[in-house]
């Protein structure tokens, strides 16, 4: 009987714990889509903490209008496009071949990319920005999309080759007997078998890519070239008064990930796992 | 032989524009960075051999120390906050009796998905002295105590760790989670028939095989501490006066406000050795063998 209680008890207090921490991991984020809905005089005063009684849209009106963040947000799909296509596009023949071909420095090759995975982007970023000058990309969104793409490149192999060695060897055999070349297994034979692996990989570089803010930082000069994170510290200092249009292109910079990682929970959980597991 | 002329062709194919993307833009770069740590440039006139001049310079910088200090009270708080914490929600969530452990995992996570602007821009009107809510709902509960949270010497570092720590909790969160669910039920099993209280099993059972994640957890958590600079590059300038400097700030200042590449330079290997010399002790103190299942 007593036992019972206890544990009832040990129960609600476990519930009201994790719902604290929920409270405190979510709420910030909720506050600033309330923020997004109320003028000024809603937020510091009359209704600090609560849903916005009337939905105001001008906060959002004033983002677009007033400010370039259409164009920032063009900016960020573009180099998240081209940076997924391009890392998935390498890494899945590099993985491939590393994983599945038979030649003398495949392990070699596997470990040098891999090793990627765990240099801190800090040790590259000034010889970067020198190459990027010297190539004269520096005026151009693929001053982003390069670094970005072999940036990712240790990570989406790391994940691909672990998938591509679950395969079994029989598949590739079975088909070159029947007399396909090695770039038609690979697209048409192969490349389907690993589409669960593809979406991880194609998840966790698009979140990458929209949310990077340390080389955007260094490397962009030209406000016309700003992806979202960089563009948004721009409005801190135009907004420092006005929290409701500040809270609204924030929100607006958020929305694609929070979705992203709505809808494609699972992918994005997996790909953090399986990257993390092989190491080496 | 013709066949294996165009298979080591096609080892080439797949292999050539990956290897050498990341020989031009990682793996170079580190050793230019390396290399030209030894010399007075600026960036755009040729550079002038200084020996160790740049690392001297560097020992007798008080920003140096400041940053360093900030990096590992950083990696610290990082390690306490978001390895402690992922611990104790990854069991708890690994417990399939605790109704709608699918819906906090998630709500734990959904900052990691934000981008560092926004969050460190939320955490600024969080934080903020006036209106912030952290003050109003001080206020609330009737304490007159009032806080500039980021302004103060004192607290300024901790505020910003809390930032990036709440952030990136969820990481770990998942990575732990995921090791506690691959490991085979018959060892609770075993655990059980010994006795074992749940605590128990899992200071007994869970622990020791989570050996492996915990060294990438750590890893993840300490270098990303010793690195840290976008939340303090957003909320703080590295400010009050150089209070929130990390090395990753002192290098960014130095090259890209200051011109001084070769000094920057120098400031990026130190850190990277920081990082390598904590990546190291980590592996050779956490779980020195393989676990097989």
């Amino acid at each position: 009987m007593r036992g019972k209680l206890v544990n009832k008890l040990v129960r609600t207090l476990l519930y009201v714990f994790i719902s604290f921490y929920a409270i405190v991991s979510l709420y910030p984020m909720v506050w600033m889509i309330f923020n997004s809905f109320k003028n000024n005089r809603e937020i510091f005063e009359t209704n600090v903490f609560g849903i916005p009684k009337v939905l105001r849209l001008e906060n959002y009106i004033k983002a677009v209008h007033s400010f370039n963040i259409l164009r920032f947000f063009e900016n960020s799909i573009i180099v998240a496009v081209c940076t997924v296509t391009v890392t998935l596009f390498l890494s899945l023949m590099f993985s491939y071949a590393t994983a599945r071909m038979k030649w003398k420095l495949a392990t070699v090759s596997r470990i040098y990319v891999t090793a990627g995975m765990f240099i801190p982007v800090q040790i590259i970023m000034i010889p970067l920005v020198i190459l990027a000058r010297n190539l004269h990309i520096s005026n151009s969104l693929l001053s982003l999309i390069i670094p970005y793409a072999a940036f990712e490149l240790p990570f989406s192999s790391i994940v691909l080759y672990g998938f591509y060695r679950t395969i079994p060897n029989e598949i590739e055999e079975a088909a070159t007997i029947d007399g396909a070349n090695i770039y038609r297994v690979f697209f048409s034979i192969i490349m389907p078998l690993v589409k669960s692996a593809i979406a991880s990989v194609l998840i966790f570089v698009f979140l990458f890519s929209w949310n990077e803010f340390y080389m955007a930082l260094i490397i962009i000069s030209n406000n016309n070239l700003m992806t979202l994170p960089l563009g948004l510290i721009n409005f801190q200092g135009q907004f420092q008064t006005d929290w409701g249009a500040m809270a609204a292109t924030m929100t607006i910079a958020s929305l694609p990930t929070v979705i992203v990682y709505l809808f494609f929970s699972e992918q994005v959980e997996k790909a953090l796992t399986v990257g993390s597991a092989v190491k080496g | 032989m013709n066949k294996n002329l165009s298979y080591k062709i096609s080892v080439c194919v797949f292999t050539l524009p990956t290897l050498i993307l990341f020989t031009v833009v990682v793996c170079n770069p580190i050793l230019q960075t390396i290399y030209k740590s030894f010399f007075d440039w600026d960036g755009i006139s040729a550079a002038s051999f200084i020996n160790i001049q740049n690392y001297v310079k560097l020992f007798h910088d008080s920003d140096f120390f400041t940053a360093s200090n900030n990096g590992l009270i950083f990696a610290a708080f990082l390690v306490i906050y978001q390895t402690g914490l992922a611990t104790i929600f990854a069991i708890l969530f690994a417990n399939k009796d605790l109704k709608g452990r699918k819906f906090f995992k998630s709500a734990y996570f959904i900052p990691v998905v934000l981008s560092v602007t926004v969050v460190s821009m939320l955490w600024l009107t969080v934080y903020n002295t006036d209106n912030g809510i952290i003050n109003k709902v001080l206020k609330l509960m009737g304490s007159p105590y009032r806080q500039s949270w980021l302004s103060n010497m004192k607290t300024g570092i901790y505020a910003v760790a809390f930032v990036n720590a709440w952030q990136y909790m969820g990481i770990q969160m998942i990575l732990i989670f995921a090791a506690i669910k691959s490991i085979p039920e018959h060892y609770y099993e075993a655990a059980s028939i010994d006795g074992a209280s749940s605590f128990q099993k899992h200071i007994h059972v869970t622990m020791p095989m989570l050996a492996e994640t915990y060294k990438f957890c750590l890893v993840l958590a300490i270098t990303g501490g010793l690195k840290a600079f976008e939340n303090m590059y957003i909320m703080t300038q590295g400010g009050p006066g150089t209070a929130t400097y990390t090395l990753t700030y002192l290098m960014y200042s130095a090259a890209f406000r200051s011109n001084q590449y070769g000094y920057a330079c120098s400031a990026a290997t130190i850190l990277v050795v920081q990082c390598l010399v904590f990546t190291i002790l980590v592996n050779r103190f956490v779980a020195r063998e393989k676990i097989k299942y």
